[in-house]
């Protein structure tokens, strides 16, 4: 729009527009280019003009061929550039372009078709494979800024497809990424809370491998285990007064780093077993409980698979006496024997036990429980066979916590008379589930009223 | 079955999905303001029906496609189905019990030790997928028997498919090994 009557003081030409960029309002001269006037930010509309800046900016602008909706074929020598930048953000960034501008089926198509164009890449997760960075589906999806769930569901959609096989990633390998996210380097806080983040990952991979033996890390989330991790390595470094004071929530926004719920339940289950742990340190004289357990977290960790051999083997003592006490007191219905064997395995681990479970009653129990190296004495206890069965979790030590702490099952239902499906059904019982016309009638009436009363206080 | 294994399972069918219909139009205002038991849901189109015995739910279109999910077996799921029939029927509609056929089964099984999901993973690729983010169970999936399994680490099994009902009776519960946990015993890589 030309603002009349007005000459351009430089070069006198009076072809002047009104040139509104998306901050501010101006006049400028189209023949030489210089700004006659501008008017002050504090006029324009709240909230921006009404121009949007992608429009105001807009050149003849097109949107890039390779990236037409629903026809995502990038040009190798486009795809092979976004690979040579070697950014994950990059991609990231295109990614996030098909997540959002297209609908479920068609991102996944075009998702797919561009990685077999360039099948140097397998899989989503594995994007950074070219770094060698493992980096978890929550990284992705904060980098998206999108559900975790809608993440999760096209990288499974994507697997499918592309018939890949993804690596399975172990907490392990991400930690240190993980920890690297803490803000609490001698930069950032004060000495007495700072800590070097090679100490703190070396710290918090051997606690999380302690984790992995004792059930905690199988069929968790991630995330919230290595923050727990984080944790308990940064109090353990230096478990003075001042650090052991500090709660998960402040260590959280001392670090920067947002908390989740779930890491607090993961602390208290790892302090349980460095507890079970540090109660067969033998030169420690008093009781070890989850208060004072972080000052002994270093010698826990180095002498781990010790006192991991220590504590099955008092608990299978344990369990022994307690059979035969249990025995000798009743009658024998028919003894468990228990065969208690201990084995060191190949690399990391513990003691297994091998037990052979007997009939009693005729109700019969599983037997042999040797499959997996790692754990799981079971002890079937003929006294009990009368009430409902013992939980297995209730005599190991080391069991996945929710098995430990069984939630109480509500009584099971009675049993159901055999039931055939083509039994008369009488009158009487469909009547139960039937309104007489005159409940009908009120409760008509009872809706009307009440609409009528939402009505009016709307 | 297996005599020389004296190992045994409880297999409970704790829920049975079926289908049926009544060859008539419904309507859902009408079965919402007669029937007792009921939730209406406009916005979706349907109306939740619930039997008390058996324990089962009803979704009811008004094409007169009824979905039952609860029973746990097959003939309750048909007893239930029957008696919504007869209900609909004596609320006034030409109820003609049509075409009902169960469409999937699940049952709960838990073994006494606990499992490594990644090494029962990693042993058992691809047929084993199992994404620690996204759900606690490493999902198992037997395309010969058309069944979905999800193992716990606590040892509990989901079992999902309606292959099942041809090989498990009708029973509650199940106390005889069947080649489906042979099956499931040798994926799984479990040694005697």
């Amino acid at each position: 729009m030309a603002a009349a009557g007005m000459r351009c003081p430089a070069c006198g030409s009076t072809n002047i527009v009104d040139d509104d960029l998306y901050s501010q309002a101006q006049l400028v001269c189209v023949d030489c280019g210089s700004v006659v006037s501008e008017g002050v930010l504090a006029n324009d509309p709240v909230g921006g003009s009404d121009v949007s800046f992608s429009r105001t900016t807009a050149v003849a602008k097109r949107p890039c061929t390779n990236l037409i909706k629903g026809e995502l074929l990038p040009s190798k020598r486009s795809f092979s550039l976004l690979l040579q930048c070697n950014s994950v953000l990059l991609l990231v960034h295109f990614l996030k372009w098909i997540c959002f501008t297209h609908t479920g089926q068609q991102r996944v198509k075009a998702i797919c078709r561009i990685l077999m164009v360039n099948r140097e890449i397998e899989d989503l997760s594995q994007t950074c494979r070219q770094l060698n960075w493992p980096i978890t589906v929550g990284t992705i999806s904060c980098l998206l800024d999108a559900d975790s769930m809608a993440v999760g569901a096209i990288y499974q959609e994507m697997v499918k497809n592309l018939s890949i096989e993804a690596p399975i990633i172990n907490v392990t390998d991400v930690i240190e990424a993980h920890c690297h996210e803490y803000k609490i380097s001698s930069l950032d806080v004060p000495e007495e809370m700072a800590e070097n983040s090679r100490d703190l990952t070396k710290r918090a991979v051997a606690l999380v491998e302690l984790a992995a033996d004792s059930w905690i890390v199988t069929g968790r989330k991630p995330i919230p285990i290595m923050m727990a991790v984080t944790y308990l390595a940064w109090q353990s470094l230096k478990p003075n007064k001042h650090r052991l004071k500090f709660s998960l929530d402040k260590f959280c926004q001392v670090a920067k780093v947002k908390k989740l719920k779930s890491a607090m339940k993961r602390v208290a289950e790892i302090k349980e077993v460095l507890c079970k742990l540090g109660k067969e340190i033998p030169w420690v004289r008093e009781t070890v409980t989850p208060d004072n357990v972080i000052q002994l977290v270093e010698c826990i960790l180095q002498n781990r698979y010790a006192l991991l051999r220590r504590a099955m083997r008092t608990h299978e003592d344990a369990l022994l006496e307690e059979s035969q006490a249990s025995c000798a007191e009743a009658p024998p219905e028919g003894t468990a024997s228990s065969q208690i064997s201990e084995c060191a395995d190949q690399a990391p681990i513990m003691s297994f036990v091998k037990q052979n479970g007997l009939n009693s009653d005729g109700k019969e129990k599983p037997g042999d429980v040797d499959y997996n190296p790692r754990v799981l004495p079971k002890h079937s206890d003929t006294q009990e066979s009368q009430n409902p069965p013992p939980n297995w979790g209730k005599r190991v030590l080391f069991a996945p916590p929710c098995v430990i702490h069984a939630k109480k099952r509500r009584a099971v239902q009675p049993e159901h008379t055999d039931v055939t499906g083509d039994e008369e059904i009488s009158d009487s019982e469909i009547d139960s589930y039937i309104r007489t016309p005159q409940e009908a009638r009120d409760f008509a009436l009872m809706q009307h009223m009440l609409s009528l009363s939402d009505s009016a206080k709307s | 079955m297996d005599s020389s294994n004296d190992e045994a399972l409880d297999i409970i069918i704790t829920n049975v999905v079926a289908t049926f219909r009544t060859r008539c139009h419904l309507n859902l205002r009408t079965i919402a303001l007669e029937g007792t038991n009921v939730i209406y849901k406009p916005e979706v189109g349907k109306v939740l029906m619930k039997l008390r015995k058996p324990m089962i739910t009803a979704s009811i279109w008004s094409s007169g496609k009824i979905i039952c999910t609860g029973a746990t077996s097959e003939d309750e799921a048909k007893l239930g189905a029957r008696r919504l029939a007869r209900c609909l029927q004596k609320l006034g509609f030409k109820v003609r019990f049509s075409a009902f056929k169960v469409v999937n089964v699940l049952a709960v099984c838990s073994m006494p030790f606990a499992v490594n999901l990644i090494n029962f993973t990693k042993n058992n690729r691809p047929i084993a997928s199992y994404e620690p983010e996204l759900h606690p169970a490493a999902t198992y999936r037997i395309k010969n028997l058309k069944a979905t399994i999800q193992v716990f680490s606590t040892g509990s099994l989901t079992v999902t498919g309606i292959s099942l009902l041809t090989r498990l009776n009708t029973h509650r519960h199940i106390k005889y090994l069947t080649p489906f946990y042979v099956q499931l015993r040798r994926h799984i890589g479990l040694r005697d």
